[in-house]
Order: structure tokens, then C-alpha cells, then sequence
């Protein structure tokens, strides 16, 4: 077990004049959860069907498990949660289990009953008569009924309730224990944010950003407000000049910081400050920084104001 | 096999309608022929009939209407059988891959451990074992409901079995006609309708060279007529009927598994 878990290089998928996949460079560990997120029809499970062999590549190369996607020896080892399970609707869990389970050569049955039990699913009943939710829990079950080594989920959460995805979270989390790689694919940040080491972000075919979860933290903005014993002076507020956003009402001060807050710490010294207030990084704003396509060099920080901006709240 | 075992079974329900009706149409032919038997008139009137429409309906001057050869010839070898066949095999060899594949239902199965030819090969081979099953029901519902009918009196066993077996290929044809185009575009519709394209065309051109001296030649361009030249239950099969489907079928299963190999899924 050396080497990475995937890792492509220059993989490109056209699709005539539609370019899905543009020149990707990806290593995934092995033992990491890996976040790649996009917006829809960015190329995520474009990346993911050229992974399992479903298409083939323009240009480049993927290794998936030091190997091929399309080598039955490699499969063996892939747990793959497509978006939407599509099966014979009269099959029921029983039946996909039992097929998968022979072709994949050998089934852990009192694994398979605990999954079933922890999703409290009927494998009696058929699939075609599943709500949603139901559908998609089957559809992780038969992901990780063979324990695999590498784990391919796309949008794994979708349809699935909190308390469902918690379950699922939790599930993951053993796996990872256990030695498994996860590949998780999403749209929406929360999904990947708390299961994920690193993230890779695509925005039309082309990776934007690859950074830790708490890298990106870091380069968030940060709000920070101030509740001072008055009203500030106009003087005071010039103090900040330079944050990313400076404005007040009543008797606080509301600051957007990029990066470290350390200017803000040296600036509030003046002032008799009665709390802060730090609102936790928002995530969702470098996000969504990405997918508008300001791709301004955020994100792809290293090290720069070290544990800035970890939202605590305080002096309350 | 274990991927045919569970395409049959996933089609055992459906198939099993199929054996239901072609037993019920076998039972429904021979049960009239007793009223057929003694029926001069049937007979007259075939001879006033135009030559086109009774080389449609397998007319053969020397097997009289009304023996037991010309009645399950004209009225189940000719028409109904080879019909109901080839309708047969154009939904099972469209669903092999093209359909498979159109109602996503190929993604999840390939991300087993499996690779796309064992995966084509097996659902094709499943295809085949269906079409086998209806031909065989068909071929002892016939000799069954024949004899307890009185109706075998001059058939040739060699005859009748030979003619199912060139059924069989005519409708093998089609549905390695129908898994090919299913195979190379991942989809249903078009497999289904070339196959069916093929299959009547072919049978409009039987017909009509059929009123053309001058054109006979060409009848051999089309799949009907090595199937329906004569009268197989009373003359024997002409090794074309069986040997040139068949081989023309192998042609198309091996080009739509190596299209199927090369291509992106849908």
C-alpha cells in the first residue's frame, strides 16, 4: 500500500467543443478524506467517470490505486456511490447486495446487516418503492458493503436528512479510521467541510484552488465586532482604515478582515473596548469567491497569519 | 455468469408472458385446424389468389392448404412465428447494452469488478438463452398441441425442428442487429429502430421481388427469403437458412462488443 490513492496528470476530457476536464493535476493520499468541490457541471463527476473508466480521456493519465480504473483488480478495491443510484427498480437492497457481492467475490454478511441496521433500511423492500432519501442510503450501503480501500462518493449527502447525514459522517469517519481513502465530491461545502482534509476546488473543468480545510479557513474573512463604551469618533474609525470593510452603529464597530487580525488588535488598543464579537470564518464566502471566478490568489495561501480568524466568540 | 444469470432473471418476468402467449397462440392456430382440415374451398380459393399474396402468406402449390404442413406453414411458420421471434429478439438485444446503458443502470454494474467485455459478453450471451427459451417453448408447444390435435400427419420431425431452428436464426439476426446498434450508441431507440427497420424492410422486399421475375435474384439480399424460400416442414431447411444468420449475427455481436469496448459510456 504505497503510493497515492489517485493522481492524475493532465487529464483533459473534451466533449467536442466542451471542455469537462481541463489539464488536471490531482494526488489524493492514501488515508485522506478529500474534499472536491465545484459547482454543478464543473467537471466533478466528469473527473469521477474518467476515474472508473467510464470515459476515456482526451489527454493525460488518472491512477487509481497505483493502477488502471478499468482493471477489475483495481474496481475490487472502489467503493463508488454514483449521484443517483440507477438500478432495476424491482431489485431490492437484498438482491443489489447479494449481485454486487458475487461479482465482487465474497460477501461480509454481518457487516451488511449492520449497515442495514445503522440506515434502518428494509432489504426487502424494492428499490423502485424507496423514497429518495432511502435510495441514497442504499446506494452507501452498497459503497462500503465490500469495505474498500478507496471510497468514491458523489454528492453522498443529497436526500439525506441531518440526522442521516450525521450516520453517514460517522460511518466515514470508521471507514477512515480503518485505513480507506475518500474521494467526496460535492457541490455544497458543509458536506465536505466536516469530513474532509484537504479540498480541491474546480470551476469549469479547471482546479482553482487546493488547499486544507484550515488553510482556507485562514485566508476567510473574518468579521470582528466591537462593542465600545460609546459612540466612536470618526478618528476612531479611520484607526482600521485598511481592513476590508469598516462600519458602525451606535456603539460598535463592525470590521471585515482578510487574513490576520492583528491590525485590529493594535488599531481597538485606543479604544475602551467592552467585547468582541469574532463570527467564525465563513467558509462559504472563499467558496463562493471561487465559483464566481475571482480566483485572486486566495486560497492558495500557505501559512500566512497563522491561526487567524478562528471564529471564537468572546467577551460576552 | 453471474451477470446473464441476473439479466435472465431480471427478464424472467417479462419472458415468462412471452412463453404464456406464444402457448396460447400455438394452442389457438392448431385448435382450429380440425375445422380447416376437410375444406375443399380453402383450397380454390388460394388459386384465385394474386401470386404476391400468396407467397406473403407461404403459399406452396404442392402442400395443400389444408394438410397439416401447409396449414401450420402458412398459418404459423410464415407469418406469426418468425414475427413474434424477431419482436422478441429485437427487445432483448436492445436491452443487452443500449437499453442498459440509456436507463444508467450500466454505470453501477461496471463499477463492480467487471470488465466491459465480460460484461458485454455475458448480456449478449443472456440475450441469446432468452431467444433460445421462447424457440424451444414454441418448438414442443407445437409438436405437443400438433399431435394431440391430429395435425403432424406429413410434417418431417427433421422438418419441424429445422424450420424453429431457422426461426430462431432469422430472429437472432435481428437482435444481434438490435445489441450491435444498442451496443455502439448506448442507446435503446435507434437499436430498436434499425433492427426493425431491417425487419420489415426485408420483409417488404421478400414480397415484392416475390411479383418480379426479373429481379429474383435479389431475393437472396433479403433475410425473409432464405427463411420463408419453401415450404421447410414438408422439403427440409436449406443449410442457408440457419448457416447465414447465424454467421451474419456473429459479424454483428463481435463489431458491437469492439465498439462497445472503445467508446465513452453515455
Amino acid at each position: 500500500m504505497s503510493g497515492p490513492a489517485i493522481a492524475t496528470s493532465g487529464l483533459t476530457k473534451r466533449f467536442g467543443s466542451l471542455t469537462a476536464v481541463d489539464s488536471l493535476d490531482l494526488v489524493v493520499r492514501r488515508g485522506e478524506v478529500f474534499g472536491y468541490l465545484g459547482p454543478n457541471g464543473a467537471g466533478k463527476t466528469t473527473t469521477i467517470r474518467l476515474l472508473l473508466d467510464f470515459i476515456r480521456p482526451t489527454s493525460g493519465r488518472a491512477e487509481v490505486l497505483g493502477g488502471s480504473g478499468a482493471d477489475p483488480a483495481i474496481r475490487r478495491q472502489v467503493g463508488y456511490l454514483p449521484a443517483s443510484l440507477d438500478v432495476d427498480p424491482r431489485w431490492c437492497a437484498r438482491d443489489l447486495l447479494s449481485f454486487y457481492g458475487e461479482l465482487r467475490g465474497g460477501r461480509d454478511l454481518a457487516w451488511e446487516r449492520a449497515l442495514l441496521e445503522r440506515f434502518d433500511l428494509d432489504p426487502a423492500r424494492p428499490v423502485g418503492q424507496l423514497s429518495s432519501g432511502n435510495r441514497r442510503k442504499v446506494g452507501i450501503v452498497q459503497a462500503v458493503a465490500h469495505r474498500p480501500p478507496l471510497l468514491v462518493l458523489d454528492e453522498p449527502t443529497s436526500g439525506l436528512d441531518p440526522l442521516l447525514q450525521h450516520e453517514f459522517q460517522l460511518l466515514v469517519r470508521d471507514l477512515v479510521a480503518d485505513g480507506a481513502t475518500v474521494f467526496l465530491s460535492s457541490h455544497v461545502l458543509p458536506e465536505v467541510e466536516a469530513l474532509a482534509d484537504r479540498v480541491a476546488i474546480l470551476r469549469r473543468g479547471v482546479l482553482v484552488a487546493l488547499a486544507t480545510v484550515d488553510e482556507l479557513r485562514r485566508s476567510a474573512r473574518t468579521r470582528i465586532d466591537l462593542r465600545l463604551a460609546e459612540p466612536p469618533a470618526a478618528a476612531d474609525l479611520a484607526a482600521f482604515a485598511g481592513l476590508a470593510e469598516v462600519s458602525a452603529t451606535d456603539a460598535t464597530i463592525h470590521l471585515v478582515v482578510e487574513g490576520p487580525v492583528d491590525p485590529v488588535l493594535k488599531a481597538a488598543a485606543r479604544l475602551t473596548v467592552q467585547a468582541i464579537a469574532t463570527h467564525d470564518a465563513d467558509l462559504e464566502d472563499v467558496f463562493l469567491t471561487y465559483y464566481q471566478g475571482e480566483t485572486s490568489g486566495r486560497g492558495e495561501s500557505s501559512g500566512r497569519g497563522d491561526g487567524a480568524g478562528r471564529g471564537e466568540e468572546t467577551g460576552r | 455468469m453471474t451477470i446473464a444469470l441476473r439479466m435472465i432473471r431480471d427478464r424472467h418476468r417479462s419472458t415468462g408472458g412471452w412463453l404464456v402467449g406464444v402457448v396460447a397462440l400455438v394452442l389457438f392456430t392448431i385448435a382450429l385446424y380440425p375445422s380447416v382440415k376437410g375444406q375443399v374451398e380453402v383450397e380454390e380459393l388460394m388459386r384465385n389468389l394474386p401470386d404476391a399474396f400468396r407467397g406473403m402468406i407461404g403459399y406452396d402449390a404442392a402442400v395443400p392448404l389444408t394438410s397439416p404442413p401447409g396449414y401450420l406453414h402458412a398459418r404459423m411458420f410464415s407469418t406469426l412465428a418468425p414475427l413474434l421471434f424477431v419482436v422478441f429478439g429485437i427487445g432483448a438485444g436492445a436491452q443487452a447494452i443500449g437499453g442498459l446503458e440509456e436507463s444508467g443502470r450500466l454505470e453501477p454494474l461496471l463499477a463492480n469488478p467487471v470488465t466491459r467485455s465480460r460484461v458485454a459478453g455475458e448480456r449478449c450471451l443472456a440475450a441469446v438463452v432468452l431467444l433460445v427459451a421462447l424457440v424451444v417453448v414454441f418448438a414442443g408447444a407445437t409438436f405437443g398441441l400438433a399431435a394431440a390435435f391430429d395435425a403432424l400427419a406429413g410434417v418431417r420431425l427433421s422438418g419441424l425442428l429445422g424450420a424453429c431452428a431457422a426461426a430462431w436464426a432469422l430472429a437472432l439476426l435481428h437482435l444481434a442487429l438490435a445489441y450491435a446498434v444498442g451496443a455502439a450508441t448506448g442507446r435503446r431507440g435507434p437499436a430498436v429502430a434499425a433492427a426493425a427497420a431491417v425487419a420489415v424492410g426485408g420483409y417488404l422486399v421478400y414480397s415484392l421481388l416475390a411479383l418480379v421475375e426479373a429481379l429474383a435474384p435479389l431475393r437472396y439480399l433479403t433475410p425473409w427469403y432464405w427463411y420463408l424460400q419453401r415450404n421447410m416442414l414438408v422439403h427440409g431447411v436449406p443449410a442457408g437458412a440457419v448457416v447465414a444468420p447465424v454467421a451474419l449475427s456473429v459479424l454483428l455481436f463481435v463489431a458491437g462488443w469492439a465498439l462497445f469496448l472503445r467508446r465513452d459510456l453515455r
